[in-house]
């Protein structure tokens, strides 16, 4: 009733509204499928770097004379702490992005959503760090650094190292989603002001 | 519903007569203030880090410099074209305090170039900062020995400079959220 006598009332904004319902929706849109993609991507890498383990036979020389006596030597996620940082971050984006998708299914109110763009913002500095940590210790494992004598030891591991580097891939991906989400309301809005 | 609706659209509409009547309260010397803190932030920490090289005679000279290491060469670009971006910015900013008919764009700007900012600044951060954790403690299971004991200065400086860019990442989160506070009063959805 009310609705009625003021859309005869003002045809001009009734027309506006109804454009910007539409705009409203497909950010609501996008932000679901963001979300569902990076509670996927981030929860993805953590477990391919959790389930990481190789162990490896290493000739090991005690004695110049005697021939080498072969020693198996495990290598593991967590013997590396930027690796530890790395999926503690990718599993709180992960739940993180669980809760939120909750919370922006069940009610959309205002408040709710600057907060939820506030932690959003945490969450792409968390992903964004653990990245570069863990990219920078698997750099140290793939080429070594000559001038400290930090050995390589991806030709030992060689498995272990191309999990590492597919889970990074991902979570890079995971970290560029959350960037999108805190980004594409504003855009849209950029888009409706000019 | 209706009337939540009306004074919203009226704002609006005045919002885009006159930007500078609708907000509330003016963030733009808080905006000023925080780019400054970043400025300094970059500039204190390359410098730092660069200042950091030490050689040590165990007996023959052996240095230890940041360009030796691919994280921390990463570390200063990224600082130095945040210090760049911080400039650019506060000009931007200044500009916009003398001409009030541009800020609402310019906080939407503000908002999306800060976001990357964050990601390069923060990503740096966690660079620099896992080599110097390695550095520092070492790692028994790779072989890789701690160097710190032997280059203390140079160990200062790098701690020191990723401690100044942790507080510049989170001077660049504070960054966002006050774009996208002011962001929230002026423009209404």
């Amino acid at each position: 009733m009310e609705g009625q006598s003021k859309g005869s009332f003002n045809v001009m904004e009734e027309s506006e509204r109804n454009g910007k319902g539409r705009c409203g929706s497909m950010v609501g849109t996008c932000d679901l499928v963001l979300r569902v993609l990076a509670f996927v991507l981030t929860l993805v890498a953590a477990v391919v770097i959790g389930a990481d383990k190789q162990t490896a036979i290493v000739p090991f020389k005690l004695v110049e004379s005697m021939p080498p006596l072969y020693v198996p030597v495990a290598a593991k996620w967590h013997y590396l702490s930027a690796f530890v940082y790395f999926v503690g971050a990718n599993a709180i984006a992960c739940a993180y992005a669980t809760l939120s998708l909750l919370f922006s299914l069940g009610n959309r109110r205002k408040g709710m959503e600057s907060l939820i763009s506030v932690f959003d913002t945490l969450m792409v500095a968390l992903l964004f760090s653990s990245n570069g940590a863990a990219i920078a210790v698997g750099l140290l494992g793939l080429q070594g650094n000559l001038h400290l004598h930090w050995n390589k030891v991806c030709n030992v591991f060689g498995k272990f190292c191309d999990q590492v580097a597919a889970s990074l891939f991902i979570s890079l991906l995971g970290s560029i989603t959350f960037l999108l989400l805190l980004l594409l309301p504003h855009v849209f809005r950029l888009k409706q002001t000019t | 519903m209706a009337s939540t609706d009306k004074p919203a659209d009226t704002e609006y509409r005045s919002s885009l007569s006159t930007p500078a009547q609708a907000a509330g309260v003016d963030y733009f010397k808080f905006d000023v203030i925080l780019r400054f803190f970043l400025f300094a932030a970059s500039l204190v920490s390359v410098v730092v880090m660069v200042t950091g090289n030490q050689t040590k005679f165990l007996p023959f000279p052996r240095p230890a410099k940041f360009r030796y290491s691919p994280a921390l060469v990463y570390f200063v670009a990224a600082l130095s074209v945040t210090g760049l971006y911080s400039i650019i910015t506060i000009l931007a900013s200044l500009y916009a305090l003398k001409n009030p008919a541009l800020k609402t764009k310019l906080l939407l700007h503000f908002l999306l170039w800060d976001a990357l900012i964050l990601g390069i600044i923060a990503s740096a951060t966690g660079t620099a900062g896992s080599v110097a954790y390695l550095g520092l403690k070492g790692n028994d299971h790779t072989g890789w020995v701690k160097i710190c004991n032997v280059y203390d200065k140079f160990c200062r400086h790098v701690g020191a400079s990723v401690a100044v860019a942790l507080f510049g990442s989170i001077v660049t989160v504070l960054l966002i959220w006050l774009s996208a506070h002011s962001i929230h009063n002026r423009v209404p959805k």
